[in-house]
């Protein structure tokens, strides 16, 4: 029992026990829930809603919508609005954590700049005035989106389906679509299911798996049971160091687009020096003999005891990891040294996906931003649904997106926010936040928890006018006379329907504890890997010389794709490599910098075939010197008052069509030339300097030491 | 009763006993943060989680570059690894060194005595607590910190930061900090504070996991752990007595020297109370 004594809180209430100064007791908990003497008869508020107890926060189960890994979150409500989201402890994917993007989720629900009525050309309108005509102009329409799972999917599914069966485009541009394609031909499993924390050793190779690949909270999670004892060793060969390249034990920088060919020079010396087989894939076998440490140097400048000593490492701690994203040549060359390695069947398992495959995520590329500006452009598309996706910002300029869609007769946008891409949409629709609406979604990530996540809204609208994205998804299904819907008022009533028959069960009991949970657990189908053929690699040299700039767009956890350039909390949460705010800048290498007379904080422009930007260099070590990095994310041009800073670099990459290999925008790099303005301004961030100047700040051990204490703690 | 100058004085005597006594007050509790700075990846996920639990008023890139900003934890980085060296000139040969850096709670605060108000003292819990109310903004406190972890109010952020309908997002468990007065992190007090009123109204004494901070629960590699170092059972006292990290001394004395427990700046006999373990890298 705790201790008796009056303190001041108790002082004041006892005297608000024995006189009119009932109000004093709300200083501690309401009274009647209890007080210390058992007395229950003051009341310190206006008599609440049932469940609404002042003062006291709950927590109810979500999932986070703020980008496409849906990690389950609670949301803590109190006196009717939702305060904080923290990570749902019982999704498999996240358990109860969550990232920054997470956090800032509240910021955008309560953003003053969120779209508050329907707009027809731009004008306020009804919601019936804006479905009317959404019905009569959107007959056969495509629909362009994000990722997309679920019973949102399902609808657009039947939207697609009842209107002749217009495509479906998924546009992320940070995505694993090259590593899912090279599992798809290597092992014969798209999404294998991956154990970061069973690995002795991962190896990283473009595939930035703490800061934006796959999903990184569960990465995350996994590494941090990784590196306890005995602890995982991480290595990474990139052009720029991305979140996962600043954490690792090893890290090794790559001319821009020489991944491929610097991974292959790490089998040349597995199987040269460790004698590691590759018999049964003779062409891989001769891809590795043919990449001596020689060409590897030349091609990449990675010398041969960094590659050896890669290949140690990988030796000496199995199972190991190797995970890729740089492209598609790099990702089949991991998937072949996993299958060496034996990591196949120990890091690498088969994936499990819920059996009902119409809620299966549709995961998003570039490739699909791409074919969409060039079906918009040859007329194939007449009418058009947007939702979650922005398109006009994440275009090259030589795609010339809004000209593209310009020849869109309709465009009906589903938004919260005005973007590039809402102002060139006949109709907007205003969307409800994440945190308002319904809906279920399926998380990315091969395991066979069979959990589907539920999506309830975590307060009333903030404004009055919007609607949730299924709600609207429903109206524009009804309205295009999709068969079976009529009986749904709205979609909670289709959902509460279709999750029941999901589960097999509508007791109120089952539903209830699905809210409770914030998932629905759901049967699974177990698929097999079809590993052991022969597997051809390729390289394809970089176009860009040796001693020529390569532009490469970084994607950062924060600020993302550029969704998030809107939330002040993003901007002001300084870059985890440049630790730079609210703006944009470019990587460069010291050495670099020298040749083009630049210093830190000098403006530079940085001019492609398809444009150019102009930006303030950042100088470190951490970067290629061929290679240039600007993370992308900023550079809007209409995404309101907290987006106005910075360059958007993806506009000056270059989209080649048809060739699936380099349609992916992420990591593909375009050649550039870069020239000093003779501008300086001060680069803002959270510190200038990269030295601890010797003091004991953040110190480091070797693992030696470590391996002594087993770890400490 | 207390006076001002009774408060200032109170504060002079507990920081004299904090250097001299190695911190042995009459606490009720001690709580202590360690984070494990081989898994901390330096996401930012706890900074962005105290500017949601917390109310901190984002200040924009003009303020940020003045020194304004309020973020109470920040993500340090570094380049240079003076433990283990660097072996190449022209390129970095492992990743950067993240650093979470937030007020140390020290148990001889160097804060405390310097201000002229006894706006800033220590708790019972052994917290360094900042009244808002009494704070006159002399900014000596600031001056005096040696992890430049205190964060002044120079202008009146709400009106920026939260825009309406921003505002209604804002904690009511704590205030909206106005223009003239310190802050700093307070280990996420209202969480204690309701934490500890729980127990009491279950009738209870609390127990370790009972309080979690916002930056330790939101943490994706579950770096941090929190809690009291009275309580001998506690997760975080196990840690410090693992690590042969003891308070009360500005020079610990390992039997074991691989023992990864460190505390920035205790040479300074400042007594901080968040326990860093060392980064861990292959040579």
């Amino acid at each position: 029992m705790s201790k008796t004594k009056i303190d001041r809180r108790n002082f004041l209430k006892v005297l608000g026990l024995g006189s009119a100064g009932a109000a004093l007791a709300g200083c501690d908990m309401p009274s009647y829930v209890t007080s210390d003497e058992g007395k229950e008869n003051i009341y310190s508020y206006l008599a609440p809603e049932e469940y609404v107890i002042p003062g006291i926060g709950v927590w109810y189960a979500s999932t986070c919508q703020q980008c496409p890994a849906s990690c389950g979150v609670h949301g803590r409500v109190r006196e009717g609005r939702v305060l904080k989201l923290e990570g749902n402890p019982d999704a498999s994917v996240n358990k109860g954590k969550i990232c920054q993007m997470g956090q800032a989720a509240i910021q955008g629900h309560f953003h003053p700049e969120r779209i508050e009525n329907p707009l027809i050309n731009g004008q306020k309108a009804t919601w019936d005035e804006a479905l009317a005509l959404v019905a009569k102009k959107s007959g056969g329409a495509a629909w362009l989106t994000g990722a997309m799972s679920g019973h949102q999917r399902v609808l657009i599914d039947a939207h697609r389906t009842a209107g002749g069966n217009a495509r479906h485009y998924a546009v992320e541009v940070v995505n694993a679509r090259p590593w899912e394609d090279a599992s798809l031909a290597t092992l014969g499993d798209a999404n294998p299911n991956l154990h970061i924390d069973k690995a002795r050793a991962v190896l990283a190779v473009g595939a930035d798996f703490l800061g934006t690949w796959g999903n990184p909270v569960k990465s995350m999670r996994d590494y941090g049971n990784f590196r306890s004892a005995p602890r995982g060793v991480l290595m990474s060969i990139e052009p720029a160091m991305s979140m996962t390249g600043a954490n690792s034990d090893i890290w090794v920088t790559a001319r821009p687009g020489s991944e491929a060919a610097v991974l292959m020079g790490v089998g040349h010396i597995l199987t040269t020096k460790h004698g590691v087989s590759v018999a049964d894939m003779p062409s891989a076998a001769l891809a590795f003999a043919d990449m001596t440490p020689t060409k590897v140097l030349g091609l990449s400048d990675v010398k041969e005891e960094q590659l050896a000593k890669i290949a140690d490492t990988l030796m000496a701690n199995s199972p190991s990891l190797i995970l890729a994203n740089a492209n598609h040549d790099t990702a089949k060359v991991a998937q072949v040294l996993n299958m060496m390695l034996g990591n196949v069947g120990q890091t690498l398992t088969p994936s499990a996906a819920i059996t009902a495959e119409a809620l299966l995520p549709v995961t998003g590329s570039s490739k699909d931003l791409v074919e969409f500006a060039m079906d918009a452009k040859a007329g194939k598309i007449s009418s058009v649904f947007i939702s979650g996706t922005n398109p006009v910002f994440l275009a090259p300029s030589k795609l010339d997106m809004a000209g593209a869609l310009a020849k869109v007769g309709f465009k009906v946008a589903i938004a919260d926010f005005h973007d590039e891409t809402t102002t060139a949409c006949d109709v907007v629709l205003p969307a409800s936040s994440a945190l308002e609406a319904w809906g279920t979604h399926v998380p990315v990530d091969g395991s066979d928890a069979g959990e589907v996540y539920i999506q309830q809204p975590l307060m009333e609208n903030v404004h009055a006018n919007t609607r949730g994205l299924g709600d609207i998804l429903l109206a524009v299904a009804k309205g295009a006379g999709v068969d079976g819907l009529a009986e749904f008022e709205d979609y909670y009533g289709y959902l509460r329907t279709a999750v029941s028959a999901l589960i097999g069960s509508d007791l109120e009991g089952d539903w209830n504890s699905i809210l409770q949970k914030g998932k629905a657990v759901t049967a699974v189908n177990h698929s097999n890997f079809n590993a052991g053929g022969d597997v051809a690699l390729g390289f394809s040299e970089p176009a860009a010389k040796a001693g020529t700039l390569t532009l490469i767009t970084s994607a950062r956890q924060g600020l993302f794709d550029g969704r998030h350039a809107n939330l002040p909390w993003l901007q002001e949460a300084p870059d985890q490599i440049s630790k730079a705010v609210w703006d944009s800048w470019a990587e460069i290498h010291p050495k670099t910098a020298a040749k083009i007379g630049a210093k830190d904080g000098d403006y530079i422009t940085i001019t492609s075939a398809n444009g150019s930007i102009t930006t303030r260099v950042f100088i470190y070590k951490g970067i290629h010197q061929d290679a240039i990095s600007v993370p992308m994310g900023r550079g809007h041009t209409n995404y309101g008052l907290y987006a106005k800073n910075g360059v958007n670099p993806l506009s000056l990459l270059d989209a080649s069509s048809g060739d699936r290999q380099t349609t992916e925008l992420l990591n593909s790099g375009v050649s550039v030339t870069v020239k000093p303005t003779g501008d300086n301004r001060h680069l803002v961030r959270l510190m200038d300097v990269d030295s601890q100047h010797g003091r004991k700040l953040a110190a480091t051990i070797t693992a030696d030491q470590f391996d002594r204490n087993q770890g400490g703690a | 009763m207390p006076s001002l100058l009774g408060n200032v004085f109170k504060g002079w005597s507990d920081y004299s006993k904090g250097i001299e006594q190695g911190g042995n007050q009459k606490y009720e509790h001690m709580f202590s943060m360690s984070i494990d700075l081989d898994k901390c990846t330096g996401c930012n996920a706890c900074s962005t989680a105290c500017y949601a639990e917390n109310n901190l008023a984002w200040v924009g890139e003009y303020k940020f570059a003045s020194r304004q900003s309020m973020h109470w934890m920040r993500i340090e980085r570094y380049f240079d690894e003076p433990d283990v060296g660097s072996s190449d000139p022209e390129s970095l040969d492992r990743g950067a060194s993240f650093l979470p850096m937030m007020c140390q709670q020290c148990n001889a605060a160097p804060c405390e005595p310097v201000c002229p108000v006894a706006a800033t003292y220590h708790t019972v819990d052994a917290l360094n607590a900042q009244v808002y109310n009494r704070c006159i903004g002399s900014r000596y406190c600031a001056n005096n910190c040696p992890f430049r972890v205190r964060y002044f109010n120079f202008y009146d952020n709400a009106p920026t930061a939260w825009p309406a309908p921003m505002d209604q997002g804002l904690n009511p468990d704590l205030s909206v900090r106005s223009k003239g007065v310190m802050e700093k992190c307070t280990f996420c007090i209202q969480r204690i504070r309701g934490a500890n009123e729980t127990a009491k109204r279950e009738g209870r004494e609390l127990k370790d996991g009972d309080i979690v901070t916002a930056c330790q629960q939101t943490c994706p590699t579950s770096a941090i752990v929190f809690g009291d170092l009275l309580d001998k059972t506690s997760e975080i006292s196990k840690i410090w007595k693992r690590q042969q990290v003891k308070l009360g001394t500005y020079k610990q004395e390992k039997e074991n020297k691989d023992l990864r427990g460190y505390r920035i700046f205790e040479e300074l006999n400042i007594e901080p109370k968040v326990l860093y373990l060392e980064r861990v890298r292959e040579v």
